[in-house]
Parts: structure tokens; sequence; C-alpha cells
């Protein structure tokens, strides 16, 4: 690379202090307004409702009709004040609306422009909102409060006991102390084979002990609990996806043969898995094949078996088109070289097929995620049961549908961060830059 | 050798590709040490023919005789047959997620068995060979394409072949890049490797090439010295050809 002549410029800073640096006062005064009409909505809402509480212990056998834990807080969504508070807003924000995309044009600078955009549309969410609730006060408030807003019972559902942690400090530890030693000497064990020096180790074994810590949390919780279904939900996900990503691989070679008599049995075992639903596939091999053939299996291997299966004949689609993506060239250069069919997968089509297949597998697993709750027909015993079981089981006991809201929380919790990696991978190889990296 | 004293010989080559017809009866014969140049209209079955002879395709009909085996005998070990014939492509097809020495490297460790050290040696040499030696780390997408071309030819050179195929090495890339790569390909000729070029470069040809075919429509329509056929080309077909590339 040959030396530079002229001198590089640095490209102009257009930080947020360059943006303040040009405002005019009435660009400040709009997209202050915008955020404090929201806060004042937002605040005011919060401050009104935890004035009347936001649920309440109610004395054993009272009726939902004579006390509900969601009495207060159906009494302050019913409250005059919250009904000023969103009305003010609503009036206010629609205010700065439509003065700030009034002033628009007559903004001397793009930085002012901006500023006056983003109060409106800050304001304009604060006129959503209030009229959703202003809406909402309009039907019957105490009725869906006592189904669905009793708050408490997700809190009392949760699963850990204080107690039961401080009394099981050791063996919590222990398990904590375990991890730790497995995931570091795992991270040890390649870093060594990689020569990548200590850093990863150490943070593996950290990780390893967070791991172990939550996991030994989570076996403490009593049964039945959100969290004990939570970590259901994720041992039946992960081990399906372990299951089925490595199948599907397996399957998605042989649908690549020349070969008809290999490919067929593998595109039959695909469309019949894609073309059957999966309640079919596990309610068939759970209440139907197992008791028939008096298998030795517990339902909840059942389930696992059959969510992995089921995701191989997707997974396999997704790495048949990852490979078949690639130029012919590549598998050509490799066999002109002397590389085996099966060398040149392994060491030149895969490697290049994984890092496209990445972002849909992950989806694939999102998928498989909300999919366990399927298993939920198989009637697996309390301490087997995922979110979806959990609430089923707290509701019919408690005839309180916030339980599902439970579940929904527990269900976003996993998925929303997934989603978030699926993301970030995906702009990751669009740069490009993991072809340079290697 | 073959028992004819022919390196390659090829007899009879057909080729359909469903009811397309593509090679229709070829014959052909290098000794080692040519340079034998293919030319002729795009879609005239060259880099077919320039792919059947180390059985990337495997012909219709007829048989393909190298260094004394049949390969179209179906209990030949093509892998191994094909280490001994190097070939390069128009779109050099390196291997993206290795490096310039990894791409080298990779089939001397797998297919030939050297040690990783031994591999790197010899890799080096070859990268020396090319002149990229300075390269060995780039990934191919921080090449350009000469390089990446001379990179491939590395690659090919790595497994010490007997013989080298060239599909049209220098057609995808940029007029300013061509020479770097025909000075390596005319710097392997004079060390006496025997060659099968298809190309478009009518110079190299006459200069390189010890013998010159015109394919057309799947067969060989002439053939002979370069400079003979460049000058005075028998067949109409040929002299239609040349009339439009020279
Ligand atoms: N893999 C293939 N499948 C089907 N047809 C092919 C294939 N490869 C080449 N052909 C056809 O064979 C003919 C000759 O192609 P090719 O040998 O690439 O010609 P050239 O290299 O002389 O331009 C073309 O008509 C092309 O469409
Ligand atoms: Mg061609």
């Amino acid at each position: 690379m040959g030396a530079t002549t002229a001198t590089a410029l640095a490209p102009p800073d257009r930080g947020w202090r360059y943006h303040l640096r040009h405002q005019t006062p009435w660009s400040r005064t709009v997209l202050a307004a915008g955020i404090l009409v929201n806060l004042f909505f937002f605040i005011g809402t919060i401050a009104v409702l935890s004035s009347y509480g936001w649920s309440r212990v109610c004395p054993e056998g009272a009726t939902r009709i004579e006390c509900a834990p969601s009495d207060p807080l159906a009494a302050g969504l019913k409250s005059a004040a919250l009904g000023t508070v969103a009305t003010i807003a609503l009036i206010a924000s629609i205010v700065v609306m439509v003065v700030g995309f009034a002033s628009l044009r007559r903004m001397p600078t793009r930085s002012a422009k901006e500023a006056v955009i983003t109060g409106a549309a800050i304001a304009s969410q604060s006129i959503f909102l209030p009229a959703l609730l202003l809406w909402f006060r309009g039907t019957d408030v105490d009725r869906f409060a006592r189904n669905f807003l009793n708050l408490s019972i997700i809190g009392r559902k949760a699963g850990v006991a204080w107690d039961s942690v401080t009394s099981s400090v050791g063996s919590i530890l222990a398990l904590a102390l375990i991890w730790a030693a497995v995931v570091g000497a795992l991270v040890g064990a390649y870093a060594w084979w990689r020569k990548t020096g200590i850093r990863p180790v150490v943070i593996g074994a950290i990780g390893g002990l967070a791991g172990g810590t939550l996991w030994g949390l989570l076996d403490l919780s009593n049964v039945p609990s959100f969290i004990k279904g939570a970590q259901n939900t994720l041992i039946l996900s992960a081990a399906g996806a372990a299951l089925g990503f490595g199948l599907g691989l397996v399957l998605a070679l042989f649908t690549m043969s020349s070969r008809r008599v290999v490919r067929a049995p593998a595109r039959i075992y695909i469309n019949f898995f894609r073309g059957t639903p999966l309640i079919w596939q596990l309610s068939f091999a759970g209440i139907g094949l197992v008791p028939a053939l008096r298998l030795n299996l517990s339902m909840y291997a059942i389930a696992i078996l059959v969510l992995g299966l089921n995701l191989a004949a997707y997974s396999a689609e997704v790495y048949r088109a990852g490979i078949q993506s690639l130029e012919r060239g590549q598998i050509e250069a490799a066999r002109s070289v002397g590389l085996t069919y099966f060398q040149s997968m392994r060491f030149v089509v895969v490697p290049q097929a994984i890092r496209r297949v990445i972002p849909p597998l992950l989806n694939e697993f999102v998928i498989l995620i909300k999919d366990t709750s399927l298993v939920s027909i198989l009637g697996l015993t309390v301490a087997q049961k995922e979110l979806l079981g959990i609430s089923r089981d707290i509701y019919s006991s408690s005839f309180d549908a916030t339980a599902w809201l439970g579940a929904a929380l527990g269900y976003l919790i996993i998925t929303i961060p997934m989603i978030r990696v699926v993301t970030i991978v995906e702009r990751k190889l669009r740069s490009g830059l993991t072809s340079v990296i290697g | 050798m073959n028992d004819d004293g022919t390196l390659l010989r090829l007899d009879g080559i057909q080729k359909w590709f469903g009811d397309n017809h593509v090679l229709r009866g070829i014959d052909l014969s290098i000794v080692p040490k040519e340079v034998v140049v293919i030319i002729g209209p795009s879609g005239s079955g060259k880099s077919t023919l320039l792919r059947t002879i180390n059985l990337l395709e495997e012909p219709t009909e007829g048989k393909v005789f190298f260094n004394g085996v049949e390969l179209t005998d179906i209990r030949t070990n093509l892998n191994e047959a094909r280490t001994h014939m190097g070939m390069v492509f128009q779109q050099f097809n390196l291997f993206p997620h290795l490096t310039a020495i990894g791409n080298i490297t990779l089939a001397l460790i797998k297919v030939l068995g050297l040690s990783k050290e031994e591999a790197m040696e010899r890799g080096r040499e070859q990268l020396g060979h090319v002149g990229l030696a300075e390269r060995e780390d780039s990934y191919p997408s921080q090449l350009s394409g000469g390089q990446q071309q001379r990179v491939a030819i590395a690659r090919a050179l790595a497994m010490r072949p007997t013989m080298m195929l060239f599909d049209e090495v220098t057609s995808a890339l940029d007029p300013e890049l061509v020479n770097e790569v025909l000075q390596v390909m005319k710097n392997l000729a004079s060390e006496g490797m025997t060659m099968a070029v298809v190309t478009h470069e009518m110079g190299f040809a006459r200069e390189v090439g010890t013998r010159l075919l015109f394919m057309d429509d799947g067969v060989v329509v002439e053939e002979g010295k370069p400079t003979e056929v460049f000058a005075a080309p028998k067949h109409e077909r040929t002299q239609a050809f040349l009339s439009q590339v020279l």
C-alpha cells in the first residue's frame, strides 16, 4: 500500500453537540414541549394509579365481586384525576403537534427542522395513548380489571421465595462453581487450540458462574411458577434445537444428492414434517405411538424428540438454500484440486454456507421457542410444564386471566433478546465484514 | 504418459446436456510440454471440453486417457487423478473464507497429506512464484482480480500437476490486470508445463501456443500451428471468427 500524499481530512463532526448549536429558540421550545407533554402523561398516569394502589390483598373466601386484588387499580383507572391527566395531555399534545408541523418549513437549519419534527412526533404519541385511555374508561373497567389486571398473581407465581434462597446458598454456589469450571475448561480447550490467550477463558468462567447461579435459583422455584415454566420452555427449545439443527444438516445433504434413492427418503421426511401440524405430530407420538408401542419414554423426552424432528425438516430447507446459494464454481474448484465430495462440503461449502444460514436458523429457533407451547397437550407433570402449561394451570385453579399475561411476559423476555440477536447478526453479515475477517 | 507417448488423449468425446448436443465427437491428443490453445465463439463448447478433461463433466460418450490411466473407467480414482491436473477458472473461484495461503494449503494438507509446515512452505514458494509472497494472509476480497487469479494459479501449481487447464482466465479481469496473469502463464510454458488454454488473447496464442484449435458448434473445425492458422485460416468459419477478433 503506497503512502498517501494528500493529508486526509476527518469527516465533519455532526454529533449531537453540532445539532444543539444549530437550534432556534422556537425549535428548542417545540422539542421540549413534545418531551414534556409525554412525560406529563406517563408520570401523571403512574402517579394517579400509584396513589390508588396497584393491587390489594383480599381475605380468604371472598368472591371476586366482593373483593378483587385489582380493585384499587380499577378505581385508579376510573378516577376523575386520571381523566384530567389524560385530557390535558391529549389537548396539549395536539397543540404541540399542529404548531410543530405548521412551523416546519420556516426552520432555518436542518438541525432545527429535525428537532421540530422530533418534538411533533413525540407529541403525537401522547395523543394516541391518552385517547386510548379515555376510550377504555368508557368501557366496563371493573370487569376487565377483575379478569386481567390482578398483577399480584404474576408476582406471587413468579417463583422464587427469598427464604428458600438464603437457606440454600451453599448448593447454589456449588452448582455455580461446577458450571464455571465446565464452561471455563471448554473455552480454555478452545483457546489453547486457537491460541487466543486467557481472556476468553476468564469471560467464559464468569459467564458459567452467572449461568450456574441463575440455574440454581431456578431449581429452587416452587411449582407451578412462571420461572419454572420459563426454565422448561428453555430446556425444550434448546434440546430441540440441538437435535433439529444437527439432523437438519444431514437431511439437507441428502436432499442434494444426485441419487434419487438418497434424495427421495429425505424429501418424504421433510414433506411429512412440514405438511402436518406440529400439534398433530406431538399428539400422534405422545398419545398414540408411545402407549401403543409401550415405549419406555417420558413425555418430556417425546416432546423434545418431536420438536427436534420437526425443526430438522424446516432447518434442512434453510441449509439447502444456503448451500445452493454458493456459486457452483466453489465446489468445482474444490473438486479440481482433488478434494472428495465430503471434503469439499466440509472444508469449502459448509463453512461458507453457515454464515448465510445463521440468521434464518435463528428465526427458526425463535419460532421453536414459541412452538414449545404446543407440548402442553401432552399431559406433562407439573414440574415439566412450560410457560403456557403453567399459565393454564394457574388460570384453571384461580380463574384469573392475568395468568396469561404472565406467560406472555415470559415468552417476550426470552424471545426479544433472540430477535435482537437475529437483527444484529443480519446487519453484521450484510455489511460484508465477516467475509473480510474470515 | 499413455502408451502412445501422449500425456492426454480424448477419443470420440460426445456430450449432451439434455437435448443440447454440446460436444460432437472430439478427438484430441496432447504430448508433454505442448501448449494447446483453444479458441472459438462463445457457446461452442470450449469450457465443456476442458471440464471433460478432468471429468468435472462426465462425457456422455467417449474415453479420456491421462498419464496411462483411463479416467472414464468408473474404477479410476478421480480424486487422485485430479491432483495431477491443475485447473484455473474464469471466475477465479478462490475460497472466500480462506486466506491466500489457506486456499493453497487446503488440498496440500487434506489431499496430499502434507504436514501443516510442509504445506505452508510449499504454499509460500508458489505465492513467491506468482509474485504474491507479501499477500499470503490476505483474503480474496482484499486482492485485486489479477492477484486473485494469480493465487488461483498458485493453488493449482502447488499440487505439482503434470498438466494445467486454463479456462478464459483473463476474461473477467480489468484490461490493465490481464498482463500480469499472462506473464505468469508464459513463464509456466517456458518451464515446460503441458497446458491446455482456452483464451481470447490472440497475442498470447500466437506467442506461446505450440498448437491452435479452433472450435465451433461442438467440433474442432481447424487446427495447426498458431502462426499458420492466423496467417492463412483454411476453413471459412475460422476466417469469419478471426476476422472478428483480430
Ligand atoms: N452444466 C450445464 N448444463 C446445461 N447446459 C450447459 C452446461 N454447461 C454448458 N452448457 C451448455 O453447453 C454449451 C457450451 O457451453 P460452454 O462449454 O460453456 O461454451 P464456451 O465455453 O465455448 O462458451 C452452451 O450452450 C451451454 O449453454
Ligand atoms: Mg467458457
